[in-house]
């Protein structure tokens, strides 16, 4: 009983901790989306149910959101995942400065996610982007492409810089994982006559499924919550065809100034997320993989 | 060990005894920017040697998040003492009941009179209530390129819409990447639409620029389907299709690279045009009339208030006053490009009679041509407008939205906002 006692003591710093620094937050943005807590508004809050649900499901922009905020993820995770895979694979044979060129790889991930946002609108600016003169001057286009200004290539630019800077966070994940498998696996399977694939499908993808799930599922969360490129890019235009949840929920707080509604959208996309993790997480622990 | 808490301890002692009472106050500005902050920093200094004992505490906030850091800091009431407040934000940091009615600070400052006509009246956005002191005023103007138009034919800047549309047009040659006119897509377009649309009417509102004399909602009516319509041509033949998603910077980089030699803009771009184009590279017109030989501008203005909850209102407004003063406004005003709100500091300092400063001159001079209105800032859905026009009307530039079904939005948007 004492022993019990001990360990709950020793636990309560940690979870009040928790208690205050995670839950008090969420707790209090949940309940914030059901007041009317905006700028006009700070000497009549009050509960207003869900007003503000009902406002931001009636936008006529709104499904066009989620819709971009699905290509938005899918394609990022997805390309990411590839390329990453690619790169940690292409790292793991050492090779003579290996380190040096690790450093280029991975520097992407440390910039700050803004002010990639900033510098790729500016390089792929259709009168005077860097990217154009170069395919300009190599006679591959007449005329400047609109990179950001088309909204059928708005997309496209802005997933391709979100593909860019989140690559280096797959490969470093990849790769810490890749140098875990035990080389007597693959020496076993050349014994048996595996071949590159065969060992890739059948040896290092089972064997750091647990990495890839994980990195997937995070990944997946942090994207959906990543509105740094686009805001720095797009802002969420032309039209709102980069406009994704995120971008959304910025647009509110800054045009708007209205926060209550701003919540909502955050508690939407919390939602949406913990539905995702609850499927994801159920669909991955059913498979089976055995080397 | 001893003698060095000793002596410690004696220097803390007269450290304490022979140091003045030092009052801080805390002002935070919203416009921070490298052309900007230390001019502000450098009057601060004026003040501080001036006034021996007071030192100011300068915030400068990233000029994206300034205003959310400002209405978080007032509404939760941070120590503040001097808070930079633009006409946009006014209302509603007004509404919070937390920003001083300055009136009885303004009747006893002498100088008030020799404000230019229409500033004080036009800060007193909400309740009639002085909540701020402009110490910039903002109107916009036609910067152009006398050097690209001089090449391309033209000795004169246009002096209406039409005559600028065909001006533009003829300079834009998308193969030679040249364009005729320096398009603002994104990132508050509000005022250059506005300005466009409103061209093509003759009774605006002088109290609400979305409203006629008659008391109809500008949007319902005929003329402002031409005036949508020839926006949308303005951008089609004559600006780069990429200015759909421009801001202030990409507009700047454009008129200096020379790409587009016309622009509408405030005065606070001068400051860096300034630095960036050799003098005389560009100058200023009054914006050109519109169809019914008016035109309808709005006063932007950004001052200095004093939240209610300050503990040196006095102290703080003694600043105010400090950097309202002739002599600190006009430098204030030439380093960082907004116009004055003196009359005395046009007569005394030859640069804003200027040519950069030809526009503003010629259009103030001219009230029959040029009539000021108001936005309806008091609204509480002033600030969705914003958000709500520029989607819209990319959806109209990029073939999205008819320029009618646009139209039909935005009038549904004011009457459901109330505005009559």
């Amino acid at each position: 009983m004492k022993k019990r006692k001990f360990i709950f003591f020793m636990l309560l710093p940690t979870f009040l901790l928790i208690l205050f620094i995670i839950f008090y937050p969420t707790i209090s943005g949940v309940l914030l989306s059901f007041k009317n807590y905006s700028l006009f508004n700070f000497k009549n809050i009050e509960w207003i149910g869900f007003d503000n649900f009902k406002e931001i499901f009636s936008d006529p922009f709104y499904g066009n959101i989620i819709w971009n905020t699905v290509k938005w993820v899918v394609f990022s995770v997805f390309f990411q995942l590839i390329l990453g895979f690619i790169l940690a694979l292409l790292m793991k044979e050492p090779f003579k400065g290996r380190g040096i060129y690790a450093g280029f790889v991975f520097y992407p991930w440390a910039i700050s996610g803004f002010a990639i946002g900033l510098s790729w609108s500016w390089l792929l600016n259709g009168q005077f982007g860097v990217i154009n003169d170069i395919l300009m001057k190599i006679g591959f286009i007449n005329e400047g492409i609109n990179f950001l200004s088309d909204p059928s290539l708005a997309m496209f630019s802005v997933i391709l810089v979100n593909v860019w800077y989140g690559i280096p966070f797959f490969a470093i994940m990849i790769l810490a994982s890749l140098q875990t498998v035990p080389d007597s696996l693959y020496d076993a399977a050349e014994i048996d006559g595996a071949g590159y694939f065969t060992k890739l499908f059948h040896i290092t993808i089972p064997y750091i499924k647990p990495t890839l799930i994980n990195t997937i599922l995070l990944r997946t969360i942090w994207i959906m919550n990543f509105p740094d490129i686009i805001y720095g890019m797009t802002r969420g235009g032309p039209a709102g065809s980069t406009e994704i949840l995120s971008v959304k929920m910025i647009n509110t707080v800054f045009y708007e100034s209205d926060y209550s509604k701003a919540a909502a959208h955050g508690v939407v996309i919390v939602s949406i997320l913990f539905i995702y993790t609850i499927m994801y997480l159920r669909l991955t622990s059913k498979q089976e993989f055995s080397l | 060990m001893k003698k060095i808490a000793i002596i410690t301890c004696i220097l803390l002692f007269s450290l304490l005894l022979f140091s003045e009472d030092v009052i801080t106050l805390n002002l935070i500005e919203a416009f921070s920017s490298p052309y900007r902050t230390p001019t502000l920093k450098n009057i601060i200094q004026i003040f501080e040697t001036l006034n021996p004992g007071v030192k100011i505490n300068v915030i400068s906030p990233p000029y994206e998040t300034a205003y959310q850091k400002i209405n978080l800091m007032i509404s939760t009431e941070q120590p503040l003492d001097i808070v930079e407040i633009g006409d946009w934000n006014l209302s509603a940091l007004a509404a919070m009941g937390k920003l001083e009615d300055l009136s009885s600070y303004i009747d006893s400052w002498h100088e008030k009179d020799d404000m230019i006509e229409g500033v004080l009246e036009a800060a007193k956005t909400y309740q009639d209530i002085p909540y701020l002191l402009p110490h910039g005023v903002f109107v916009k103007a036609l910067f152009y390129r006398p050097d690209i138009l001089e090449k391309y034919g033209f000795k004169s800047y246009p002096k209406t819409m039409p005559e600028m549309y065909d001006t533009a047009k003829k300079l834009t040659e998308s193969g030679k990447n040249q364009y005729g006119f320096d398009f603002r897509g994104k990132g508050y377009p509000t005022a250059f639409i506005d300005i466009v649309l409103t061209s093509f009417f003759d009774d605006i509102d002088p109290n609400n620029m979305y409203l006629t004399t008659s008391g109809e909602i500008i949007f319902e009516d005929p003329r402002a389907i031409e005036g949508l319509n020839f926006y949308v041509s303005l951008y089609k033949d004559t600006a780069p299709k990429d200015s759909i998603n421009w801001g202030w910077d990409e507009q700047i980089n454009a008129f200096v690279s020379g790409i587009t030699p016309l622009l509408f803009q405030d005065p606070d771009t001068t400051g860096m045009l300034n630095e960036m184009l050799e003098p005389g590279q560009y100058k200023t017109a009054p914006i050109p009339l519109g169809v019914s030989e008016k035109i309808y501008p709005t006063f932007g203005f950004v001052g200095w208030g004093i939240p209610t909850y300050s503990e040196h209102k006095d102290l703080a407004w003694k600043f105010i006053k400090f950097v309202s003063s002739a002599e600190i406004n006009g430098y204030w005003s030439k380093s960082y490009g907004a116009l004055p709100i003196l009359k005395s500091v046009y007569t005394y300092d030859s640069y804003f009679s200027s040519d950069i400063f030809e526009g503003w001159t010629k259009m103030f001079e001219d009230s029959e041509h040029y009539q000021f209105t108001q936005y309806p800032l008091d609204n509480e859905n002033w600030g969705k407008w914003n958000e709500f026009q520029e989607k819209t009307m990319q959806q109209v530039l990029l073939g999205k939205l008819s320029v009618e079904s646009c139209l039909k939005e935005w009038a549904d948007f004011w009457k459901k906002a109330g505005i009559k």
